[in-house]
């Protein structure tokens, strides 16, 4: 009976100690940590990443037929205090990364958080330089400032633009985009003049005046949010400007601005990854697009397809970390360094900072119902209408 | 530039009246009962959500949601009257921390129902530019500049001409004393609170007109309003609108000769200029002692 006792003993500890070895051999719910803002001012953005969060977990679900992925969502309010108690709630829960974060300032604290319980940190909500500059070996992103930069100056490098006026927020993000693009258009001999906006501002009239009566510029950028893109654009529409064209950044050249400002949106720029009416013609543009109408009931946006894409390449990295039985031992961080793949926003790798030296967004212009992609011309469905302006 | 200074003075003084709808019903409720009603931006919010609901559902415009605003912004406010009211002891510390609660639950709520995505008119008669030779404007914003005029003017003559606006005026000045003359402080406070919420329906129906609303706004409407309020000096509607205008002009001045990114400062700046010349506000003074 003891001997019996003992075999079987002996038979369990074996079979425990093959359990982490055979890992590759198991299937496994991984559960993923959601850090968004689903209240609070950054809240539409927030839920816009979620989406694709969802979309991302509900597709790798349907697709893999082995591994779960399992999400819990955390609302971080878009508060910095939140955004890190978010992450050590998630982190005491168990979950094997942090995925999301919406705004540099909140993602700054909260991937310090996630970096400090060995948490890996994905995310597409905040272009600050300073986030890729803290060192940290578990911080990833798929985009950056560079990436809008890049696309802004190729639109406006097409228009043959030679004095610029730069509208911009005065929040990181925004104003360090707009720095960017006045350092590379004054290197290029073009003229341009900057005016910074405070979030609190209602009425752009005297700021469109001073473009109107003393710039006299070829073209408006704008940097902000999309709040502001309307009050810059109803003031403008007020004012008149002899200027040729509008151009602005993320939120803009979008669906929903053209449903719900269809008199402010004639002819006017934004960064786009996709037309309008989406094109959707990769098994994974596919696969995203199907699983989004079925889950939200709607035309996927530019926010959920960046949380889709972070998603996806997380996913498949803990995937990969849980096979090779690193998954407790920071592979998530090493198999995400090795991501080297096509994406629906392009390629996307990581240096060894965690930023994606490949993004370079695109440019669109709404064109009657419609969003056509402009810039760059192998991405391009149609050509721009310029000059071209609401007013 | 002189065409730049006339413009500047043109929003500044268009800015200034609709900062003055949005803080009437604010410094009212501060006037009579001392209390900071910390939910006053919601409830502007909340009208501003009834007038997009009656324009995205029954395409009417927001002038024609003033009524249903009202409806329900003042059973919002009655409901808020309902719970300070019954705060018996540190009414002044203890309303804070009640509204504010209620601020964040109003913001929640408007979040659940109405998402978090930006709003605004889309009602083209309403933006369309109407120019008087170098001053550009929008319509709605000359519409409710002459709405907040009508109110500012209609709430003064309430206050001292009626028997009920002296009635809220004596119960400011002393509760005890006012309730010996045979005033009921309960339904004085329950009519201003009802007043405020009128005057916060007109307010939202104008911010969803000439601006953009979205959930997280209503704390930074009520910031705007407890700054014009204490710049006007507690209890002086004329105060009110001096101190809106001056703020409007200010921010507006700061704009187009300095830079937009200063013009909360050099509000902010304003603000403790005018506190510390005039610890009582601009009208503060002027008002206690008259009454």
């Amino acid at each position: 009976m003891c001997m019996r006792k003992a075999l079987g003993m002996s038979l369990l500890a074996a079979i425990g100690c093959l359990l982490p070895a055979m890992g590759g051999a198991m299937a496994e719910e991984f559960v993923v940590g959601v850090e968004v803002p689903l209240s609070g001012s950054l809240a539409r953005v927030g839920t816009g990443m979620s989406e694709g969060i969802n979309v991302a977990a509900d597709v790798f679900n349907r697709k893999n037929g082995k591994h779960k992925i399992k999400l819990i969502t955390v609302d971080d309010e878009s508060s910095p205090a939140k955004a890190v108690a978010a992450v050590e709630k998630l982190a005491s829960q168990g979950v094997v990364a942090i995925d999301g974060g919406y705004g540099s300032g909140n993602i700054g604290p909260a991937s310090d958080a996630a970096n400090k319980a060995g948490l890996v940190y994905i995310t597409s909500g905040g272009v600050d330089e300073a986030l890729t500059q803290r060192g940290l070996k578990t911080f990833f992103r798929i985009n950056n400032t560079a990436g809008y930069s890049k696309a802004m100056l190729g639109l406006l490098s097409d228009m043959g633009a030679k004095n610029v006026s730069i509208v911009y927020l005065t929040k990181e993000a925004t104003s360090d985009l707009a720095k960017d693009v006045e350092k590379a258009l004054v290197a290029k001999g073009v003229k341009v003049t900057m005016h910074a906006f405070d979030p609190s501002i209602t009425d752009f009239k005297p700021i469109i005046n001073k473009i109107k009566l003393q710039d006299k510029p070829d073209v408006i950028a704008m940097s902000g949010y999309e709040n502001d893109y309307v009050g810059i654009l109803r003031a403008a529409k007020v004012l008149k400007p002899e200027v040729k064209a509008v151009v602005g950044v993320w939120s803009l050249a979008t669906s929903k601005m053209q449903e719900d400002f269809p008199d402010l949106m004639t002819d006017v720029y934004g960064t786009a990854l996709l037309p309008f009416p989406a094109e959707f013609t990769t098994p994974d543009g596919k696969d995203f697009a199907e699983s989004y109408k079925k889950l939200y009931g709607k035309e996927p946006d530019y926010l959920g397809q960046f949380g889709y894409v972070q998603s996806q390449l997380l996913f498949d990295a803990i995937v990969r970390a849980f096979d090779a039985g690193t998954l407790k031992t920071g592979g998530i961080a090493t198999e995400l360094r090795k991501s080297n793949r096509d994406t629906l926003i392009g390629r996307v790798q990581f240096d060894e900072k965690g930023d994606n030296p490949n993004f370079s967004h695109r440019m669109g212009q709404h064109q009657g119902k419609q969003v056509v992609v402009v810039w760059p011309k192998e991405y391009a469905n149609g050509k721009m209408i310029f000059p071209g302006v609401p007013w | 530039m002189t065409e730049l200074v006339l413009q500047a003075l043109w929003s500044g003084i268009l800015t200034g009246s609709s900062y003055a709808l949005i803080a009437l019903g604010l410094a009212l409720v501060f006037g009579t009962m001392n209390v900071i009603n910390l939910a006053h931006g919601e409830l502007v919010l909340l009208a501003a959500y009834v007038a997009y609901t009656c324009e995205s559902a029954w395409g009417a415009s927001p002038l024609l949601a003033i009524p249903a605003a009202i409806v329900i912004v003042c059973i919002a406010t009655a409901l808020t009257y309902g719970l300070v009211g019954r705060i018996r002891r540190d009414r002044e510390l203890n309303s804070l921390l009640l509204t504010y609660g209620i601020g964040i639950m109003l913001t929640n709520g408007i979040l659940l129902i109405w998402k978090a995505d930006i709003r605004s008119t889309k009602s083209a008669w309403l933006q369309d530019a109407i120019v008087f030779g170098p001053l550009y404007s929008m319509r709605s914003e000359l519409l409710f500049f002459a709405v907040s005029a009508a109110l500012i003017a209609g709430l003064w003559w309430w206050l001292t001409r009626t028997w009920a606006g002296r009635a809220v005026r004596a119960v400011a000045s002393n509760r005890d004393a006012a309730q010996l003359m045979g005033i009921d402080p309960h339904r004085v406070e329950f009519v201003s609170f009802l007043v405020a919420g009128l005057l916060a329906a007109f307010a939202g129906a104008a911010i969803f007109s000439i601006g953009v609303i979205q959930p997280g706004l209503g704390i930074s409407l009520t910031i705007k309003a407890f700054i014009i309020t204490v710049l006007a000096g507690m209890g002086s509607v004329p105060g009110l609108l001096v101190g809106a205008l001056l703020l409007g002009l200010t921010e507006s001045l700061t704009t187009t000769f300095f830079s937009s990114a200063l013009q909360e400062l050099a509000g902010m700046v304003l603000f403790l200029v005018v506190l510390f010349v005039l610890p009582n506000g601009l009208f503060g003074t002027r008002w206690r002692r008259a009454h």
